[in-house]
């Protein structure tokens, strides 16, 4: 009997696969060209990371006045200059730095920060301050329209981000999902090549899908060498690896990393979660690297809100202003790419903005995706010169 | 004109009324048919058998108090607020309904007017919307459109209610002109601004359509190129004046009953015309459609890729899972994991069609559908399909060929090749079934 258990164990919303424009007809061959561009994987960090304990101004002196309970020591932290330095928790992300592969920028925002959490990130993930313009439709899903792309979500709820016109969102949370429960039937029933062209093309269909089953199945088996920790996020990640290398043609991938609205006693809780990060992000590209795809894939991570400056009195922070953005990936111009706020110069007691998340956008955008961003993000944008080519 | 090129299709030795056809109608006009209701047909011929689908009255299956028990789903999902048992209800009706075809253009226009509870979140809103398309879903297109887009889920997926004369959001005029009447390309973007400057004070207020007064911006107005103080319903009715309109009903007629490319352009435009002098009515499109000799010409024959809901109906329909059946609640679960989530089209866009169904992840869950279906517990049915059943029902012997043989004669009309029998031979009997189900050649119909 199908237990209520199993039922939901096995369920998840499978949204969809590349759509065909109204007015275009996308064949398989251009199908099939879309697989060796450029991939960005999004970690949202859901909850307002506090970015001044994630990106540590430690040579500042104003940073231990403002975090007696919650500063960083010196000697703890990861130091990237002779003024900035990352949490300790991030030491996996070491290597990606020494090898110039990842990018910090702090003080990422827009002008007049909300501190909502839902504004805020309905801010983030549409592109538009004003909720007037805020039309149910999120950055990456206007920008794949065009081509009715799609994108993979590993998790359940199709965020704002992903929502598009005409683009599509496919939701996977287990590696399951895309195996073949009967391979051997499965191929069994391919059978003879065809004269008839739709009826050919669903059988090289099929050959592909199993080809990719098979892949996954080995990957999945986990013979591939890639090591992952045992987290939530990591076993994501890995799945978007796999996803990645089985060549399923998906040209952006968003997750969801929970937990960051520390309201009190911050550091064990703070800590764990960029534990949790950092360990994910450097297996996942060791895992790409050793299968020859990291130079294509990049990985940013984003909130919708830093942390208030000053820590309150339950040993954690508020909501607060312009936080922390990362960029990971070979393709990454290595190095702090932004300017790190000032902590006494402030608006409404918390640090202005020295980058706005729309020039980063449009860099991702344009100069990693190769995506027109102007219609995407209402407008154009400085933005820094984050990639390498 | 219309004569020419859909003149009615008469059975001769180059298109036989055989079980090839009456398979092929079924699948088309409805989701599969089972054993006996395809011999009824054979015997009675092709116009019979259309008017039986036209009128709603082609199920040999459907229990005497289905409408009251489908009722009963809808109202029990609707009060626990829970839109996957509203997906479940749509899916009894598909498997146990007396009108597959009206479920059929149901579907056609949930994806033509397509909302997202995603979005909506409000099932009670979404069996409204279902409700009504099924209502109009034969009828003139105008009822349908005028309802349609009046509906509240409709209204509120498409921000109807943000749309003010002070801040105007186009989101439901664009779409009333792209995708629900003309079609890209027969209108400005100048046109676009002042349909929602026409639909401005629509919205919904406690479930129901409203006309705010306060919002609506009543001044002059030029879409495509009348003139006066324009309001929704004048833009309705401009909209269904264009002939773009009929053409783009075409066009979506046309996808659910034919495949690729077999419907030359001017068979379309003369469909388009024949709709515009029969005021848009569905009902006279389909029947002249399903009873043309091109509906049943040799080319249109396994042309069309089936999509996942009609995957899964039709599999379930065809193998007669009718009891104990499988849970409507995982059936809706497995259509969504291959492609198609009722309820939740993937975007205003609605969903894909034809060869872009096709792809390696909806593939592989295709064929993990019919795993599950024959062996059970993953479709919520105790027991795994029993292959002999049906063969022995219908008088075919139980040897693996027979098996086989009525399997194949079921779901394509034909008999198996050569090579299937080579390729199935010396398999269990359950996993036959599984093979034929999952081939190529059973994802068109």
């Amino acid at each position: 009997m199908l237990t209520r258990r199993r039922f939901l164990q096995a369920s998840s919303l499978f949204a969809l696969a590349p759509t065909v424009p109204l007015f275009v007809a996308r064949t398989a061959q251009a199908a099939a060209a879309d697989k060796d561009r450029r991939i960005l994987v999004v970690v949202e960090l859901n909850g307002g990371n506090d970015a001044l304990n994630t990106v540590i101004p430690y040579a500042d002196p104003t940073y231990e006045k403002l975090r007696p309970k919650l500063k960083i020591a010196k000697k703890e932290l990861l130091s990237l200059s002779a003024s900035v330095g990352l949490h300790p928790s991030l030491k996996p992300l070491d290597k990606l730095w020494q090898a110039g592969h990842l990018a910090v920028l702090p003080g990422v925002g827009y002008p007049n920060p909300n501190r909502s959490h839902f504004e805020s990130m309905a801010i983030w993930q549409t592109a538009r301050l004003d909720p007037e313009e805020q039309n149910g439709y999120g950055w990456l899903g206007r920008a794949l329209d065009p081509q009715a792309g799609s994108a993979y979500l590993l998790g359940s709820a199709v965020p704002t981000a992903l929502r598009g016109r005409r683009s599509t969102t496919v939701s996977l949370n287990r590696v399951e999902e895309v195996l073949l429960a009967d391979p051997a039937s499965a191929k069994q029933a391919i059978g003879g090549e065809s004269a008839d062209d739709l009826l050919a093309f669903v059988r090289r269909q099929s050959v592909d899908a199993n080809a990719a089953a098979d892949k996954l199945a080995h990957l999945a088996g986990g013979n591939d060498g890639s090591r992952y920790p045992a987290t939530a996020l990591a076993e994501r990640l890995k799945l978007a690896a796999r996803l990645i290398r089985s060549n399923l043609g998906a040209r952006v991938f968003y997750t969801v990393q929970s937990g960051y609205d520390t309201h009190a006693v911050q550091a064990f809780a703070h800590g764990n979660l960029l534990e949790e990060l950092a360990g994910a992000i450097a297996a996942f590209f060791n895992d790409l690297t050793q299968a020859k795809l990291a130079d294509r894939v990049i990985l940013l991570t984003f909130s919708e809100f830093g942390r208030t400056i000053k820590e309150n009195g339950s040993a954690g922070t508020d909501h607060g202003t312009a936080g922390a953005v990362f960029l990971a990936g070979p393709g990454v111009r290595g190095g702090v790419a932004t300017t790190m706020p000032s902590l006494t110069e402030l608006a409404a007691g918390e640090p202005k903005m020295t980058a706005d998340f729309r020039g980063v956008y449009t860099a991702v955008l344009e100069d990693w995706l190769g995506l027109p961003a102007k219609e995407v993000l209402a407008g154009t944008f400085d933005h820094p010169p984050l990639f390498r080519a | 004109m219309i004569d020419a090129v859909w003149s009615p299709y008469t059975a001769d030795e180059r298109a036989p009324w055989n079980l090839r056809r009456v398979v092929h109608l079924h699948r088309r006009a409805g989701f599969a048919g089972t054993w006996s209701e395809m011999q009824r047909d054979l015997k009675e011929g092709p116009v019979a058998s259309v008017d039986r689908l036209l009128a709603g009255q082609a199920s040999l299956v459907s229990p005497p108090d289905f409408a009251s028990i489908a009722d009963l789903l809808a109202d029990s999902a609707v009060a626990a607020g829970e839109i996957n048992r509203l997906k479940a209800w749509w899916f009894y009706r598909m498997m146990f309904g007396t009108d597959a075809l009206g479920e059929k253009l149901t579907l056609l226009w949930h994806d033509h007017f397509a909302t997202a509870n995603s979005k909506v979140a409000n099932p009670a809103l979404m069996r409204r919307q279902n409700d009504t398309l099924r209502k109009f879903a034969r009828g003139k297109f105008g009822h349908l459109l005028r309802a349609g887009i009046r509906e509240p889920a409709l209204l509120l997926y498409l921000d109807a209610q943000a749309n003010r004369r002070s801040h105007p959001n186009e989101n439901l005029a664009r779409e009333a002109m792209e995708l629900f009447t003309l079609g890209v390309g027969h209108y400005s973007e100048a046109d676009v601004k002042e349909a929602a400057r026409a639909l401005t004070g629509w919205s919904v207020e406690e479930g129901q359509f409203a006309n705010v007064a306060a919002r609506r911006d009543i001044g002059n107005k030029c879409i495509l190129g009348q003139r006066g103080e324009l309001d929704g319903t004048a833009l309705v009715i401009i909209l269904l004046e264009q002939p773009a309109t009929s053409e783009r009903l075409a066009l979506k007629l046309c996808r659910l009953f034919f495949g690729e490319s077999i419907v030359p352009p001017a068979a379309m435009h003369a469909l388009a015309a024949g709709l515009r002098e029969h005021d848009l009515d569905i009902a006279w499109a389909t029947e002249l459609v399903l009873k043309s000799q091109l509906f049943f010409s040799n080319a249109n024959l396994g042309s069309r890729v089936i999509g996942p809901v009609e995957f899964v109906v039709g599999a379930v329909r065809a193998l007669e899972m009718f009891d104990p059946s499988p849970s409507t609640l995982a059936l809706a679960d497995w259509s969504a994991r291959i492609g198609q989530d009722l309820f939740n089209p993937p975007n205003v866009g609605g969903w894909p069609f034809g060869r872009a169904w096709v792809h390696t992840r909806s593939m592989i869950t295709r064929a993990n559908f019919i795993t599950a279906l024959i062996s059970g517990p993953d479709v919520g049915r105790a027991s795994p399909y029993d292959a002999a059943f049906l063969p022995h029902k219908y008088g075919f012997g139980t040897n693996s060929d027979a098996l086989l043989t009525f399997h194949h004669r079921l779901l394509f009309g034909t008999d198996p090749s050569a090579d299937i029998r080579r390729r199935t031979s010396g398999m269990d009997e359950r996993r036959t079934i599984g093979t034929l189900l999952s081939s190529p050649q059973a994802q068109l119909g």
